[in-house]
C-alpha cells in the first residue's frame, strides 16, 4: 500500500509552478459541459436581427433542468482606431450580458442603452454577467472573405489564431450593478466556480459563429453571389480567445480562500490518481490515448513571447521524454501513476510537471470530478480574525508560512521595485515601479510576503501570551496582513509563497494559473502582464453536446490533427 | 440608485482607505456597510458620515484605551464605532466570559453593530447590543430590531452596551440588493478617489499592457 501525500504549499504555491500550471477534469469549462450534457440542457436562437452592416442584436437561451439562461448579444461597427483589449477601451466589437432566464422586448431595449457602453452603462439583477469581444481582424476577414468567395478558410489560418473574436472582459458577481454572487450560489449549475462566465462564453462562441456566416452572406450578396456555410469541423476547431491584463493578478490575492480550494481540490485529486494502486486496461487506453492527443495542444501552441517560447521549448523536450518514458514503462505494476509522477518531478521542468499532473487524472474522473463541488467560498468564516490567538502561536504561524519573506532582505530596492496600484482610468490595476514612479502612497495590499515580514518584525518586543486583539489595537496597520495569515494557517494553499513586488516578478504567472483553472490552453504573453488564450476550441456545438463529447473535447481528435 | 452588494462593499473599502483608515480596518468598514445595507439601513451614508468626521485622523485617538478597562473609552470621548467595533470582534471570547461590554461615548453606533454578527457567528450564541432607544440582537444571519428612527440614526451615544448571549425577537432576514441615495454614493466616491493614481502617459504605456496593436 502505498501512502501519497498531498503535495505540500510551500512547492506548489511558488509563482514559477503556478505559472506552469495546465488545465484538467477540474478546469471550469469542462465541469459546465459535463453538467450540461448530464442535465441534457437545449439551446436556441430566438432572435438574430443584425443588419447588413453587422449592426443590430441576437439572443441565445440556454434551458436547464429548472431555469433557462439567454445571452444577449449587442454587434457593432467598429472603426479599427478605436480597437483595443485594454479595460481602458470605451467600444468593442461585440457586448454581452448573461440574462436571468428569457428577455422580454423591454428588457433587450433597456439593455441596449447600458450593454454597448459596458463599464458606463448599469444592469440588475437579472442580469448575471457583462462582457465584451474584439475581432481578431486578420482571421475574422479571411474567414468573412473565403465563405463569400464560396471557399471554405484555410484551417492553418485558424490554427493559427484559433478564434475569431476574444473576450476582453467578462463581469460577474454585482459588478456594475448586476446579480451578487450570493443569489445564484445555491443554484446546482453555479455551485462551482465561474460557471456563469463559462456559460456566457460558451453561448457567445455560438453567436460569432453566426455572425461571421451573416457577415460573408451579406458580402456575397453584394458581389452578386451566395457563400457557402462554414464547414462544421472547421467551426468547432475554433474557440472564443480571451485577452487578459493585470486584472486577474490581483484576483488570487483578494481571494485567498477561494484560491485555496482551487488549488487544494486539485492537489487532492493528484493525490487520490497517485494513491491508486494499479490501473486497468481500460483507465491505461484512456490515458495513453489522450496523452497521444494531448502532444498535439503542444505541438500547434505558438507564442512569440521570448518567455513562452523558452517554456514551450522545455515543455516539447518534456513531451518527448515522457514519450519515451511511456514506450518502456509498464503501466500495469503496482501504484503506476505515482511511480509516473515522481518520475517527472525528477527529470521535467516545471511545464512539464504539471502537465503530467494535469493529465493522469483523465481516466479517474469516477474519484476526483466530486472535488470540483469544493471549489467554490464563502468567505464569512474566515474573514473574522481570531482576537484571542497567542503572539506565540501567530509568531510561529508566520516562520511556518512566511519563513521565506522573514529572511528576505526589504531594505533591498530589488526586492520591493515594484508597486501594484489602481489607477484612475476604469479603475485598472497596475504594476508599477516604487522608485522611478509616484505610485507608493497608491499602493494596493498585494505583497503579502513584505508585509507579514513587517508584521513579524513589529511582533519581536510582544511576548508570547499576549493576545492578537491586543496587539491590532495598538497596530490597525497590521490588521490586513494579520487576518490573511490566520487563514493560511487554516487554508494553506491560499498564499502565494513568492515576492510579488520584486524586480524579476512575472504577472502573468498568476494570469496562467488562473487561466489554467477556467479550463484555457495555448497560452501566448503578449508582455510579463497581459496573455491571450483560447477557449472551448474543439469543444462540441450547443446542438451537438452530448455525454460522449462533453469531456475530453479538449484534446484535439488525432485524425483530424494529421489531416 | 440601486446596487449590488458587492458593489457597496468595493465601495466602502475603497472609501474608508481614502479616509486615512488601515487596510485591514478598511475591509471591517466595508463588510460592515454591506452587512447593514442587506438589512436595509443606510450603511453607506452613515459609513461617509463618519469618514467625513474623522477623516484622515489617527486611528488610535478615537480607538478604545484598553480592552481590558471595564469601560472601554476613546481618549478624545469619541470613539470610532468601525475601530471599536473590530475590537470587538476580536474579543468575542472575552465578551461571553464577561457577558457584557460596555463602550461609552461612541460615534455613529449603528456601524458597530455588523461586528457583533462576527462575534456571533465566532461564538455560536446571539449577540445584542443596546443604545439609548435601540435594542439590536443578532446571530449572525438574522437581526432583530427593536428601535426609534432618531436612535438607529444617532451620530453619538454617551453609552453602548453589547451583551452576550441575547435573546432573538422579530427576525429579519437580509436582502441581496440596496438602495443608495446618489448623494451618499457620491460623497463615498470621492474618499475612494483618493486612492486612485492620476494616470499617466507612461502608466499607461508600462502599467498594464503590452504595448502591441490589437487591430492583429
Amino acid at each position: 500500500m502505498t501512502e501519497v501525500s498531498r503535495r505540500a504549499p510551500q512547492v506548489v504555491m511558488r509563482l514559477a509552478r503556478l505559472g506552469s500550471m495546465h488545465q484538467s477534469r477540474l478546469s471550469f469549462m469542462r465541469v459546465l459541459t459535463r453538467r450540461m450534457a448530464r442535465e441534457n440542457w437545449r439551446f436556441e436562437k430566438t432572435a438574430f436581427e443584425i443588419n447588413d452592416n453587422g449592426v443590430g442584436h441576437a439572443v441565445y437561451t440556454a434551458h436547464g433542468p429548472e431555469r433557462s439562461y439567454s445571452l444577449i448579444a449587442f454587434a457593432h461597427d467598429l472603426p479599427p482606431e478605436k480597437r483595443s483589449d485594454r479595460v481602458i477601451a470605451d467600444a468593442w466589437d461585440a457586448t454581452y450580458t448573461l440574462f436571468d432566464g428569457v428577455p422580454t422586448g423591454s428588457d433587450i431595449e433597456r439593455l441596449s442603452a447600458n450593454i454597448p457602453v459596458q463599464e458606463a452603462g448599469r444592469v440588475t439583477n437579472t442580469e448575471l454577467s457583462v462582457s465584451r469581444s474584439n475581432r481578431s481582424v486578420r482571421l475574422w476577414e479571411h474567414v468573412v472573405d473565403a465563405l463569400a468567395k464560396g471557399d471554405q478558410p484555410s484551417v492553418e489560418k485558424i490554427d493559427a489564431v484559433g478564434y475569431l473574436m476574444r473576450t476582453t472582459a467578462v463581469y460577474g458577481s454585482g459588478k456594475l450593478g448586476a446579480a451578487d454572487r450570493e443569489m445564484i450560489a445555491d443554484r446546482p449549475e453555479f455551485r462551482a466556480p465561474f460557471q456563469v462566465e463559462m456559460l456566457s462564453v460558451y453561448l457567445t462562441r455560438w453567436f460569432v459563429l453566426d455572425l461571421v456566416q451573416h457577415m460573408a452572406d451579406v458580402r456575397a450578396r453584394e458581389n452578386g453571389s451566395k457563400a457557402v456555410a462554414l464547414d462544421v469541423d472547421i467551426a468547432r476547431s475554433m474557440g472564443i480567445g480571451n485577452s487578459t491584463g493585470l486584472g486577474m493578478a490581483p484576483f488570487l490575492l483578494n481571494h485567498p480562500v477561494l484560491f485555496n480550494n482551487w488549488i487544494a481540490a486539485r492537489e487532492n485529486a493528484v493525490q487520490v490518481v497517485r494513491g491508486v494502486q494499479s490501473a486497468t486496461a481500460e483507465d491505461i487506453a484512456l490515458f495513453r490515448d489522450v496523452f497521444e492527443r494531448n502532444k498535439k495542444i503542444a505541438e500547434t501552441w505558438v507564442s512569440e513571447h521570448p518567455i513562452q517560447i523558452e517554456k514551450l521549448a522545455a515543455l516539447r523536450e518534456d513531451v518527448e521524454k515522457v514519450d519515451g518514458y511511456l514506450a518502456d514503462a509498464d503501466l500495469n505494476a503496482a501504484s503506476p501513476w505515482n511511480t509516473l509522477y515522481e518520475w517527472a518531478e525528477e527529470h521535467l521542468s516545471l511545464e512539464g510537471q504539471e502537465w503530467v499532473a494535469s493529465l493522469i487524472l483523465e481516466p479517474y474522473g469516477a474519484l476526483v470530478d466530486e472535488f470540483a463541488e469544493g471549489m467554490a467560498a464563502d468567505n464569512t468564516a474566515t474573514f473574522r480574525i481570531a482576537g484571542a490567538m497567542k503572539i506565540g502561536d501567530l509568531r510561529a504561524l508566520l516562520r511556518e508560512i512566511y519563513g521565506w519573506a522573514i529572511e528576505t532582505d526589504w531594505t533591498a530596492p530589488a526586492s520591493k521595485a515594484r508597486a501594484w496600484y489602481v489607477s484612475e482610468e476604469k479603475l485598472e490595476p497596475r504594476l508599477g515601479e516604487r522608485f522611478e514612479e509616484p505610485i507608493e502612497e497608491y499602493e494596493q495590499p498585494l505583497a503579502p510576503g513584505r508585509d507579514a515580514a513587517q508584521l513579524y518584525q513589529a511582533l519581536a518586543h510582544w511576548s508570547e501570551d499576549a493576545q492578537v486583539a491586543d496587539f491590532l489595537l495598538r497596530h490597525p496597520e497590521h490588521r490586513h496582513v494579520l487576518r490573511r495569515v490566520q487563514i493560511v494557517g487554516r487554508a494553506p494553499y491560499a498564499e502565494i509563497r513568492d515576492n510579488t513586488i520584486s524586480d524579476h516578478v512575472l504577472p502573468i504567472d498568476m494570469l496562467r494559473c488562473k487561466l489554467s483553472f477556467f479550463g484555457a490552453t495555448k497560452f501566448d504573453p503578449r508582455s510579463d502582464r497581459w496573455v491571450r488564450i483560447c477557449m472551448y476550441g474543439n469543444a462540441p456545438l450547443p446542438h451537438e453536446l452530448s455525454n460522449e463529447n462533453a469531456d475530453y473535447w479538449v484534446f484535439p481528435q488525432l485524425e483530424k490533427a494529421t489531416a | 440608485m440601486r446596487h449590488s452588494l458587492n458593489e457597496i462593499e468595493a465601495m466602502s473599502k475603497r472609501a474608508a482607505r481614502g479616509a486615512g483608515l488601515s487596510w485591514g480596518l478598511s475591509e471591517e468598514a466595508a463588510k460592515g456597510t454591506r452587512w447593514l445595507s442587506a438589512f436595509g439601513f443606510p450603511g453607506a451614508g452613515l459609513l461617509a458620515d463618519l469618514l467625513e468626521m474623522n477623516d484622515r485622523i489617527p486611528s488610535i485617538d478615537v480607538s478604545p484605551v484598553s480592552l481590558s478597562a471595564e469601560i472601554w473609552h476613546a481618549p478624545t470621548r469619541r470613539m470610532s464605532p468601525l475601530i471599536a467595533g473590530a475590537s470587538l470582534s476580536d474579543s468575542a471570547v472575552r465578551l461571553l466570559d464577561r457577558g457584557t461590554i460596555v463602550m461609552e461615548n461612541v460615534s455613529i453606533p449603528l456601524l458597530a453593530v455588523p461586528f457583533m454578527g462576527g462575534a456571533a457567528l465566532r461564538l455560536g450564541v446571539p449577540v445584542a447590543a443596546e443604545w439609548d432607544g435601540a435594542r439590536l440582537a443578532t446571530d449572525g444571519r438574522q437581526l432583530c430590531v427593536q428601535a426609534s428612527p432618531e436612535a438607529l440614526n444617532a451620530d453619538h451615544v454617551a453609552k453602548l452596551v453589547f451583551s452576550a448571549p441575547a435573546d432573538m425577537e422579530g427576525r429579519r432576514e437580509p436582502l441581496l440588493r440596496a438602495d443608495v441615495p446618489d448623494n451618499d454614493w457620491d460623497r463615498l466616491s470621492a474618499f475612494a478617489h483618493r486612492t486612485f493614481a492620476p494616470a499617466t502617459e507612461e502608466s499607461r504605456l508600462r502599467g498594464a499592457g503590452s504595448g502591441l496593436s490589437d487591430n492583429d
